[in-house]
């Protein structure tokens, strides 16, 4: 497991897996990171978080109109869904795929509602992340 | 292929638009001591080969913007580099057969295990070696 993050950080990470935010592969993002990485999970799960919101920023807009370009909004989805594959983010995955059937189908109503869950997921896994952070950089603070 | 010299790396090229994704590839490809070059999408990567770049590994992501992982794959084998390892890498459904068909070697479902990756660029440092000593 990664030496160089505190015990209480990998136990808010573990509340997070047990309540199914986070899947085993967040687990496995953990053990990249070492001395000679140390801020690797820190700057790995800050820029899924800065991506993840382009991303549903993009979205939005892209949705908003009447005509909407579904293999754009695809394009997008499809980003987010492997970031979040790759970060262990579990739930913002699963509701990338959902997503993206409503694509496929060419559903604007669908990929609307679907949208609205994604919204929720991830800043749920987002908020999260960043209380994690938050709690390891005031960890490092307090033993200086 | 490049030329094998002892201790020397392994050249990987990441093709690949999600900043996240490339982070964590390149964290893996760095415990193997991998030199780690970066496009962005299919068409940076076929522009460093047609530079005359060259690399033992690409790792290339299927959905891009500007040009695909297929698309450019088909186009670096089109140049004549048909030593160097391909691999696909994708989150969806039916890419394999597509990357398999345009000419890669393998295919990395999303999100890649690190004891795969590292058995493949083992692979390659074998195959350097053994190429140098015939």
């Amino acid at each position: 497991m990664a030496a160089t993050m505190k015990l209480s950080t990998l136990g808010y990470a573990a509340s997070m897996l047990s309540t199914g935010l986070l899947d085993e592969q967040f687990q496995k993002l953990l053990l990249l990171q070492n001395k000679s990485d140390p801020n690797f999970v820190a700057e790995t799960i800050t820029l899924f978080c800065e991506d993840g919101e382009h991303t549903i920023g993009e979205l939005t807009k892209r949705l908003d109109k009447q005509c909407v370009n579904f293999d754009e909004v695809a394009a997008f989805v499809h980003k987010l869904e492997g970031g979040s594959a790759s970060v262990g983010a579990k739930r913002v995955k699963n509701t990338c795929i959902q997503f993206l059937e409503f694509c496929k189908e060419k559903s604007r109503d669908g990929c609307l509602k679907t949208l609205d869950t994604l919204r929720v997921v991830f800043y749920e896994v987002s908020g999260k992340f960043k209380d994690m952070l938050q709690l390891e950089q005031q960890q490092a603070e307090a033993t200086k | 292929m490049t030329s094998y010299v002892e201790g020397s790396p392994v050249k990987a090229l990441i093709v690949e638009d999600s900043a996240v994704e490339t982070m964590i590839l390149s964290a893996m490809l760095r415990k193997f001591h991998c030199e780690i070059t970066k496009a962005k999408n299919g068409k940076e990567a076929v522009q460093m080969f047609l530079e005359g770049k060259k690399f033992d590994i690409i790792f290339c992501d299927k959905e891009m913007p500007v040009m695909s992982g297929p698309e450019a794959i088909e186009k670096i084998r089109a140049l004549g580099e048909i030593h160097v390892k391909i691999v696909g890498v994708s989150v969806g459904d039916n890419a394999e057969e597509e990357f398999m068909r345009v000419g890669a070697d393998e295919f990395l479902p999303k999100p890649m295990e690190l004891d795969v990756v590292g058995a493949i660029i083992q692979e390659i440092i074998k195959k350097k070696k053994n190429n140098d000593t015939v």
